[in-house]
């Protein structure tokens, strides 16, 4: 099931990598405050929170790879499971990206994002299912 | 055991001659479905753009047809201004019934003023308007007021009281125009008199003072008397004026629909190519296939089988695999569209609809049909000759 493995590592780079060019930040756009500063926008903060997302994500990915035992095995699709879902809703419902859609964040990111998680959680249950049809015998 | 369950075990049997008969025909039908499908969406949005604005000719500068027709069509605002004598030079033009001027402005980009950034601002003045006011009358049941605005489709508020900032002045969404797949849907309408007041509490609560010059406004929307030639009229008002062009409404994206039908040449090309090399590989599998399971079918033919019989249990295994591959190819693209259509219009420059439920389904069905009868014509011969060997000389070979 090395395919699987290596498809969660790919989901967990795209998660990981994406928003950091996509972001406005990237575009060189942010909040100015009247006082001259300026705040990052949203689709910044969701940047950062994916990549702590798609770290752990990518290791669940890279043990999977090495076929560890059933028991092991559906622990980390668990992880990759919640990891992925919450890869999908960080950009669409707990931060969220900016309003306009033709902005890069919202039209390239929040897509990408969505995808990949849903992606990477699809693959988690894949091993999380492989495991409940093998009833729990090692490998 | 019936031909059928043969058809889906040997299919199951051989996963990876099977993944590449998959994956050809996943080409074959995602490569014409997807371009169609991106050029139907892209006609359907243009269409729609040109219906939304409701006027038969756009008046603007000569200098700045294209930019104004950039902004019509992205939602990317653009400075555009001309002298406002010229809302009454076209007025007179013999043909003319109805002028309406408007503004176009913009918000500020990324100032803390104004709740979206780089957000393009409509003005128009409800006296003369012609576009907004059915809609108005039909949804709101009177004009707009001051402070009051009416969006695009993808215009929220940003609280919960329905309100938006602009220039630090707190506007009140009264409504969302329906969806155009244009950049009307990223658009804030709003009265002239609202605008005014907009930039004249800029000069206090904007990181920016929003102006708007005197005696000027940036193009005027013209309806025609009933059977007026709006070719004439257009040629009519150019002629009497070298400073201003009127746009006739099937040509408001002239420009765009030539820049998208040159990139839609090449990517045709490109997939004229893949679908070439997909046909190709996939015959060429099917050579291989068939060549390698000589010998099975040389002992199906000894235990009795017909030729007819291997021609069947071969061109079902093609036709699965086929009908599979273009579904998952056909799913693939939709979902593509679905997810990233937003991407689509930022990186192509074009508006982009969902093409009608109909023409949708055509699109489909074509879809899986091209990829079948290519993945069929692919395999045929290959299919054919391995069918109508002799037994013994399948086993000895």
């Amino acid at each position: 099931m090395k395919p699987i493995a290596v498809l969660i590592i790919a989901m967990a780079l795209l998660a990981g990598i994406v928003p950091h060019f996509t972001d406005c930040q990237s575009q060189g756009k942010a909040i100015e405050l009247p006082n001259g500063k300026t705040l990052p926008m949203k689709c910044h903060w969701t940047t950062q929170a994916e990549l702590t997302l798609a770290v752990p994500l990518a290791l669940c990915g890279v043990f999977l790879g090495f076929r560890p035992a059933n028991e092991r095995r559906s622990e980390l699709a668990m992880l990759t499971i919640v990891l992925g879902s919450f890869i999908a809703l960080v950009p669409t419902v707990l931060i969220g990206v900016c309003a306009k859609s033709d902005m890069l964040c919202s039209a390239v990111m929040r897509p990408t994002l969505l995808v990949s998680g849903i992606l990477a959680a699809g693959a988690g249950l894949f091993y999380l299912i492989l495991d409940f049809r093998q009833g729990g015998s090692k490998p | 055991m019936n031909l059928a369950r043969l058809i889906v075990r040997n299919t199951a049997r051989n996963g990876y001659r099977s993944g590449i008969i998959f994956c050809c025909s996943l080409l074959l039908a995602a490569m014409p479905f997807g371009i169609t499908f991106l050029t139907e969406g892209g006609r359907a949005g243009l269409h729609s753009a040109m219906d939304r604005l409701g006027a038969d000719l756009l008046v603007v500068p000569e200098n700045l047809a294209v930019k104004v027709e950039t902004a019509l069509l992205t939602g990317k605002p653009f400075p555009v201004w001309m002298a406002r004598e010229n809302l009454n030079k076209v007025a007179r033009v013999p043909g003319v019934a109805q002028v309406s001027p408007q503004l176009y402005l913009a918000t500020l980009s990324g100032a803390s003023c104004c709740s979206a950034s780089e957000m393009f601002i409509m003005a128009y003045d409800p006296a003369t308007d012609f576009t907004l006011r059915p809609w108005l009358a039909q949804n709101l049941g009177r004009d707009l007021a001051t402070n009051e605005v009416l969006g695009g489709s993808q215009i929220y508020p940003s609280d919960l009281q329905g309100n938006l900032l602009v220039y630090g002045t707190q506007l009140h969404l009264k409504g969302n125009l329906a969806h155009s797949g244009t950049g009307l849907d990223r658009t804030l309408f709003m009265t002239f008199e609202t605008a005014r007041e907009v930039a004249r509490m800029s000069a206090t609560r904007a990181m920016q003072k929003l102006t708007i010059p005197a005696n000027e406004i940036s193009a005027v929307l013209v309806k025609l008397e009933p059977g007026a030639d709006p070719w004439s009229v257009a040629n009519y008002i150019e002629h009497e004026n070298s400073d201003i062009l009127a746009i006739q409404s099937p040509q408001m994206v002239q420009s765009t629909r030539k820049e998208f039908t040159g990139l839609m040449r090449i990517i045709v090309l490109v997939v004229v190519l893949v679908w070439l090399l997909s046909i190709a590989v996939a015959g060429l599998v099917f050579s291989l296939a068939a060549h390698e399971r000589r010998r099975e079918l040389g002992v199906l033919r000894a235990l009795g089988s017909s030729r007819g019989f291997v021609l069947r249990l071969l061109l079902g295994e093609a036709v699965i695999l086929a009908l599979t591959g273009a579904a998952s190819g056909i799913a693939l693209c939709l979902a593509i569209a679905y997810w990233f259509h937003d991407a689509i219009v930022y990186f192509l420059n074009i508006p982009f609809l969902f093409p009608p439920p109909a023409v949708l389904f055509t699109l489909i069905l074509g879809g899986v049909l091209i990829a079948t009868l290519s993945v069929m014509t692919a395999a045929f011969f290959p299919i054919w000759r391995a069918s109508r060997m002799e037994p013994a000389q399948a086993m000895r070979e």
